[in-house]
């Protein structure tokens, strides 16, 4: 009895020990560029707030799984996705709003950025461009439509529809084409109708910039933050700037319900939108800045998704849309262009 | 070798039961959601698996370029095992060891040479223009052509290796025997080289078919999101999808086919025998 009692006594202690020094914030993030976010983010509000991050990766289904099926008992605090993703994760109920008056850096960030899927579930932290990437010396590209066009046959790549750039290319693509519904069929049954001229559908922007740099490809829409993958190359690569516009994403930051950790999670979002992170961010070309204040030089801009003129003009694509359609999408997609 | 059976039984338990908690268990669990509608147990989801047009077409696929692999790997593999086997002590395990040589290199590092190979300015297109077979160079990344290449070349050293083995077991003078009988070559293959190989043929067969089956690098690599193979359709139901009920399906239909493919092939021998 008395050895059960001295453990059960020792447990106590070592337990309450572990609780006076739990200042754990669990996040969950993108495992692009790790060691550069880590060095820039990570780390450094390790030092601000005396506490541990303990950094969760994967792909976004991975990720999203793992938020669902611990909905009950939350094992992560803080998490970053697209903004679609995050909905679909908002309409089960899993996120908390986040208390504003907390978070002092939300009132610098684009007006887009500050409530992208309403009642402060989430915060965008970074903004992308997607936009045609293209063989200078070969094409001329003014306009999206012109993917589809005779001189593109056989050398031109499409972002696959189960990726993100996918439905950002069809709605751009409809809207060259004359298709306005958010059904995506006719511009659909278009790519179906070329997916014989069409190279291939790609799934990451490494496999494209390979059959690019291979001369396997000579255009493909992309999102701004690959750009770094073609302007660096031998090639003559060139951004389009087509008649319709660019289109473009939001990636954003929220934080898991009954978490526990609500005070954490505030700081460190908080501090991610901070003008001294986003710019570091920034100058490290691993995010393009939501918040408005960052300023960085013209090479730095160069590779980003940056300045308001830009970002107010991307065509964007509403997040509750891609989630209501998607299905649909993936269906028609299946039968008219994969098939 | 034992005194009972109990003895060798006994040896046998720590690997049955190894084999039984972390691998039967788990994907036993894992594909009994593919018959599971609701909770219920049903059927339901292979019928509404075999009735899109989509997943039709790449079951086709998978089998045809299943079964074009191991055919073709079966002819190229006769022709390289008969040469290997009438080789001489040295020659013979150095061709051997090319043969063998690679497997030792990853499928991903083989797979990824294919792209520069088969790839507008890879040394195929070069050669075709050089002939002047054609005026611009033809796509083959991105095609079942590529596909089946790949596949070929990844599992011909399978075929390769259970066909030398079983030559090797031929005793040296039936062939010289048959041709003194008057057989032409082809009949000393059918009724002498094949019916006297056939354990080898069946064993290389089901390696080849099923690694062909079941080979996801390759498919997801030089074929991508056009040529979609079940692997690959597998891949993307769980990772795009999130749809483990789906994957259990194409899981189960690939064990499913695998088996079937063996128990084809060995009884095709027996009757032949």
């Amino acid at each position: 009895m008395k050895k059960l009692l001295a453990l059960s006594t020792a447990i106590a202690l070592i337990s309450g020990a572990a609780y006076a020094q739990d200042k754990t914030l669990t996040i969950s993030v993108y495992s692009f560029g790790m060691d550069a976010m880590k060095a820039a983010i990570f780390d450094p509000f390790e030092e601000v707030c005396g506490c541990d991050v303990v950094i969760e990766t994967g792909n976004s289904v991975e990720r999203m799984a793992k938020i669902e099926a611990n909905a009950a008992n939350p094992v992560i605090d803080v998490a970053v996705m697209s903004a679609h993703d995050a909905l679909a994760l908002s309409r089960k109920g899993l996120w908390q709003s986040l208390d504003i008056s907390k978070i002092p850096s939300h009132a610098e960030l684009y007006e887009s950025a500050k409530d992208p899927i309403g009642d402060h579930m989430a915060v965008g932290y970074g903004f992308y461009a997607t936009s045609i990437v293209y063989r200078s010396d070969l094409v001329e590209i003014n306009s999206w439509s012109d993917l589809l066009s005779d001189e593109l046959k056989g050398r031109v790549a499409l972002p696959n529809i189960t990726g993100t750039q996918g439905p950002l290319t069809l709605m751009m693509l409809g809207q060259s084409l004359g298709y306005d519904d958010l059904t995506f069929s006719d511009t659909i049954d278009a790519i179906g109708e070329s997916a014989d001229d069409i190279v291939t559908f790609y799934n990451r922007s490494s496999e494209l910039a390979q059959l690019m740099l291979q001369e396997e490809v000579i255009a493909a829409p992309v999102g701004r933050f690959a750009w770094s993958r073609f302007s660096g190359a031998d090639l003559p690569f060139k951004w389009a700037e087509p008649s319709e516009g660019q289109t473009g994403g939001m990636n954003v930051m929220l934080m898991t319900k009954d978490n526990g950790n609500e005070e954490l999670a505030h700081q460190f979002i908080n501090y991610w939108l901070s003008n001294e992170v986003q710019t570091r961010v920034a100058e490290l070309k691993l995010d393009s800045p939501a918040n408005a204040t960052v300023v960085v030089s013209d090479e730095i801009a160069e590779s980003l998704t940056y300045g308001a003129d830009l970002i107010n003009s991307l065509t964007m694509l509403d997040p509750g849309a891609i989630i209501d359609n998607r299905d649909a999408w993936l269906e028609r997609w299946n039968e008219k262009v994969v098939n | 070798m034992f005194q009972n059976n109990r003895e060798g039984l006994a040896l046998a338990l720590p690997a049955a039961i190894f084999t039984a908690l972390f691998f039967l268990l788990p994907v036993g669990f894992l594909l009994s959601e593919a018959f599971k509608v609701d909770g219920m147990w049903s059927m339901q989801g292979y019928f509404d698996f075999a009735i899109k047009p989509l997943n039709q077409t790449v079951f086709l696929r998978t089998l045809k370029l299943g079964f074009l692999v191991a055919l073709t790997s079966a002819i190229i593999g006769y022709a390289c095992a008969f040469s290997i086997v009438n080789l001489e002590g040295k020659s013979r395990g150095r061709v051997f060891g090319l043969v063998v040589l690679p497997l030792m290199i990853s499928p991903v590092a083989r797979t990824y040479a294919w792209i520069v190979i088969l790839g507008r300015t890879g040394i195929v297109n070069d050669a075709i223009l050089g002939l002047g077979l054609s005026d611009t160079p033809i796509r083959i990344l991105f095609t079942e052509t590529a596909v089946f290449l790949g596949l070929l070349q990844l599992f011909l050293p399978l075929m390769i290796i259970s066909l030398v083995s079983a030559m090797e077991n031929l005793p040296k003078d039936v062939i010289p025997a048959a041709r003194v009988l008057g057989a032409n070559w082809l009949q000393v293959f059918t009724k002498v080289i094949l019916p006297l190989t056939k354990d080898g043929l069946v064993m290389g067969g089901t390696l080849v078919f099923t690694g062909s089956l079941t080979a996801y690098i390759t498919p997801a690599i030089l074929g991508g999101s056009k040529v979609l193979m079940l692997e690959t359709l597998l891949y993307q139901r769980v990772n795009v999808a999130n749809d483990f009920v789906s994957a259990g399906i194409i899981a189960t239909i690939l064990i499913i086919m695998s088996f079937s493919a063996n128990l084809l092939l060995k009884r095709i021998a027996k009757a032949r025998s």
